[in-house]
C-alpha cells in the first residue's frame, strides 16, 4: 500500500463504521425496554423545549414556581392546579415542567464537560505513557477512592448552596471514570493491527489518534455517558434534597424536600409527582444505557 | 500479574491514596477561607480573634496548616465537631458503627435479592421473567433513595406504625452493653430478644430502601455470569447425570456464577455509603450521613473533612477485602493494575 491510497481506505473504513452503527441501532431498538426509555427521553425533551408554551413563564425568574397564595396545599385537580400546589402555593405541574429544563441543563453540562475532560486526560495519559501516565492515574485513583455523591457533596457544601454549584461539584467528580475508560481503550487499541499498520504507513501520532484510536474507543464512552445522564440528575436531586440548592427552585429534588412535611400530613402530591419525574428521567436513561451496553459491549458488565 | 503481588501493591498504595484524599479534603475546605468562625464568638475583639488564629496556626501558609492538620490526624486528632459539640474522634465511632450496621443490612438484602433475581433472569434469558427482573432492578437504581424512603414512611410509619424512626428505643437499650456497636449483634450478645426485635424493627425499613438501590448492579453481574455458567460443560454434565434442573441451577450453575458477582459487591458498597446520606436523614438514623448533612447546613468543616476521610477509608478497605475474597474464591483469577 502506498501513501496516496491511504485516504480512500480510511473513507471506506468510515462508511463501514456508519453501516455498523445503523446495524447497532436496529439491534438496540429490538429490545422493548430500550424503546420505552427512548420514548420517555423524547417526552422529557419536548417538555423542556416547549416549557414556555405549556405553562406561562414566571417573572422575573421562570425557575421559581408562581405563587398562588389563595390556594396553598390544594390537592390535584382543584382551583385550576392539575397536580396541586405546595405549602407556598407553588404549582406542582409548573415545577415538574420547568424542572425538566434544569435536569437537562444539569445532565448535559456535566456529561459533556466531563466527557471532554476525561478524553483529554485519558488520552494524554495513554498516548504519552511513562511518568505522566503514572501521575495522572494515581490522581484518578485518589478521586475513585471517594464515592461520587460524597465527593460532590463535600465540594458543593464548600462552594455554598446553589444549583450552579451542584453542577460544578458534579463536573469536578464525574470526569474520572471517562479518563479511566478512554485510557484503557486506547492502550488496548494501540496494540491492534490497524494502528500498527497506520504506523508502518508513517502516519503521525495525532492522525492515528484522531482517525483510528478515538473513533474505536467511543463505544464504552457512549454507554457510560448515557447512564450518567440519569445518574447525574439522581445525584444532583439528592444534593438539592439535602438543601444544597436555593430555596423554592423548580428542581425536582428540592421539590420533594419542600413537600416532605406535607407528605406526613397527608398532602402526598408535591413530593410524589416531583419524585416520579426523577424516577422516570433516571429510568429512561438507565434503560437506554443498559440496552446500548448489551448490544455494544456485552463483555464489560457493570464495570 | 500474580494475585498476591497485585494485592500487596494495592495494600502499599492504600496509605498513599489516603494521603491524596487528605490533601484534596484539606484544600477543599480551606477554599472558603479561614475556619476561625467555628472557634470565634461574636463578642470577641479583633485581637482575641487574631490570638485564636495564631493558636490554630490559621495565620500560617496553607502547607504549614496542612502539615499541622495531618500531624493531628496521625495522632488521632480530627478536630472539633461543631454539630456534636465534642471532639470528632469522640463521637465518630458511634456514627461509623451505625452507618456500617445499616449498610451491611442493606448489602445483605441487596445480595440476596440480587442473586435471586439475577439467577432467574440468566436462566430465562430474553423471556418474560428476564425482562421483569431487569426492569425491577433498573427501577431500583433509578429511584432516589430519599423519595422511596419518604413514600414507605407514609404507610409503614404513619398509618400502620409498624416501624419506628431512629435506631433503637432508649428504654429497651438502656441496660444493653455495646461491645460491637452494632445494635443487632449487641442485643444477641446480651441475650435479649426484646432488644433484638427492637433493633431489627428500626433497621428494616431504611435497610430495604438502601438495598433496593444497590441491587441493580448485582442483578446485572449475576445475570451475565449465570448466562455464561448455563452454557458451561459442567452444566451439561450435571444434566447428563440425570439431575433435576433445579439442582443443576442451584448447586452447579448458581454456585459458580456467584464467584464473579463478588467483584461488584465492593462497588455496590460505594453505593450503600452514598445512599446512606439521604436514607439516614429520612429515617433519623444517627450515622455518618445524618451527621454530615447537619454539618453541611451549619458549615462545620472538621466534621465534613472527617466524614469524607473516613468514608473513603471504609470504601477502600471494603474493596480490598472484596478483592482478596474474590482471589480466594477463584484461584484462577489474574488481576491487572
Amino acid at each position: 500500500m502506498t501513501r496516496a491510497e491511504a485516504p480512500e481506505t480510511r473513507q471506506s473504513a468510515g462508511s463501514v463504521r456508519w453501516a455498523r452503527r445503523r446495524e447497532v441501532l436496529a439491534e438496540v431498538l429490538r429490545n422493548p425496554l430500550t424503546v420505552v426509555g427512548f420514548v420517555i427521553i423524547g417526552a422529557f425533551l419536548l417538555m423542556a423545549l416547549f416549557a414556555p408554551l405549556l405553562t406561562e413563564p414566571n417573572q422575573p425568574d421562570p425557575y421559581q414556581s408562581p405563587r398562588d397564595w389563595a390556594n396553598i396545599d390544594s390537592p390535584p385537580g382543584e382551583a385550576g392546579h392539575v397536580l396541586g400546589t405546595d405549602s407556598q402555593g407553588g404549582d406542582v405541574l409548573y415545577g415538574v415542567i420547568w424542572g425538566s429544563r434544569l435536569s437537562l441543563q444539569l445532565s448535559l453540562t456535566v456529561v459533556l464537560t466531563t466527557v471532554v475532560i476525561g478524553i483529554i486526560v485519558g488520552s494524554f495519559a495513554a498516548m504519552r505513557g511513562g511518568r505522566l501516565d503514572n501521575l495522572l492515574m494515581r490522581i484518578v485513583d485518589v478521586f475513585l477512592a471517594i464515592p461520587e455523591l460524597i465527593f460532590a457533596l463535600a465540594i458543593a457544601a464548600v462552594l455554598g448552596p446553589s444549583f450552579r454549584n451542584i453542577i460544578l461539584a458534579l463536573a469536578a467528580v464525574f470526569w474520572v471514570k471517562y479518563a479511566r475508560i478512554i485510557r484503557g481503550e486506547i492502550i488496548r487499541i494501540k496494540q491492534a493491527e490497524y494502528v500498527a499498520a497506520a504506523r508502518v504507513v508513517g502516519d503521525s501520532t495525532w492522525n492515528i489518534f484522531r482517525k483510528d484510536v478515538l473513533p474505536n474507543s467511543v463505544t464504552p464512552i457512549v454507554v457510560q455517558a448515557t447512564l450518567d445522564m440519569g445518574n447525574v440528575v439522581l445525584i444532583g436531586a439528592t444534593l438539592s434534597f439535602i438543601g444544597l440548592a436555593q430555596a423554592g427552585l423548580t428542581e425536582w429534588g428540592a421539590m420533594v424536600s419542600a413537600g416532605q412535611s406535607g407528605l406526613l400530613a397527608g398532602e402526598w402530591w408535591v413530593s410524589t409527582f416531583a419524585g416520579l419525574a426523577i424516577v422516570l428521567w433516571a429510568l429512561a436513561f438507565n434503560l437506554v444505557g443498559d440496552g446500548l451496553r448489551d448490544v455494544l459491549d456485552p463483555k464489560t458488565e457493570g464495570r | 500479574m500474580q494475585v498476591r503481588d497485585y494485592l500487596i501493591r494495592r495494600l502499599i498504595l492504600l496509605p498513599f491514596i489516603m494521603l491524596g484524599v487528605s490533601v484534596i479534603v484539606f484544600t477543599l475546605t480551606r477554599f472558603t477561607g479561614s475556619p476561625v468562625g467555628i472557634y470565634a464568638t461574636p463578642n470577641m475583639t479583633p485581637d482575641e480573634v487574631a490570638a485564636l488564629e495564631a493558636r490554630y496556626l490559621l495565620d500560617q501558609p496553607i502547607p504549614v496548616q496542612y502539615a499541622a492538620w495531618l500531624g493531628g490526624l496521625l495522632r488521632g486528632d480530627l478536630g472539633w465537631s461543631g454539630v456534636s459539640v465534642a471532639p470528632v474522634t469522640e463521637v465518630i465511632g458511634d456514627k461509623i458503627t451505625a452507618t456500617l450496621e445499616l449498610a451491611i443490612a442493606a448489602g445483605l438484602i441487596a445480595i440476596m435479592a440480587g442473586v435471586a433475581l439475577g439467577t432467574i433472569a440468566g436462566v430465562r434469558r430474553n423471556r418474560g421473567p428476564d425482562h421483569a427482573a431487569r426492569l425491577f432492578s433498573i427501577l431500583g437504581a433509578s429511584t432516589p433513595t430519599f423519595w422511596f424512603g419518604l413514600l414507605l414512611l407514609v404507610p409503614f410509619y404513619l398509618w400502620l406504625d409498624w416501624f419506628p424512626l431512629g435506631r433503637s428505643t432508649t428504654e429497651i437499650f438502656a441496660g444493653i452493653d455495646h461491645p460491637t456497636g452494632l445494635y443487632t449483634i449487641d442485643a444477641i450478645l446480651a441475650g435479649s430478644p426484646e432488644a433484638l426485635w427492637d433493633a431489627v424493627r428500626h433497621l428494616i425499613l431504611p435497610a430495604v430502601v438502601l438495598g433496593f438501590g444497590a441491587m441493580a448492579i448485582i442483578v446485572r453481574m449475576m445475570r451475565s455470569s449465570m448466562v455464561e455458567a448455563m452454557s458451561e460443560e459442567y452444566v451439561d454434565a450435571a444434566r447428563a447425570k440425570g439431575l433435576p434442573e433445579r439442582v443443576v441451577i442451584r448447586r452447579h450453575a448458581r454456585r459458580n456464577a456467584f464467584v464473579p458477582t463478588t467483584t461488584v459487591i465492593g462497588l455496590s458498597f460505594g453505593f450503600l455509603l452514598q445512599g446512606s446520606v439521604a436514607v439516614e436523614l429520612i429515617f433519623r438514623w444517627p450515622g455518618l450521613g445524618q451527621w454530615v448533612t447537619s454539618a453541611i447546613l451549619s458549615g462545620d468543616q472538621a466534621t465534613i473533612m472527617a466524614y469524607v476521610l473516613i468514608t473513603a477509608a471504609i470504601f477502600m478497605v471494603v474493596n480490598l477485602a472484596v478483592d482478596i475474597a474474590y482471589a480466594y474464591l477463584d484461584r484462577r483469577v489474574v488481576l491487572g493494575g
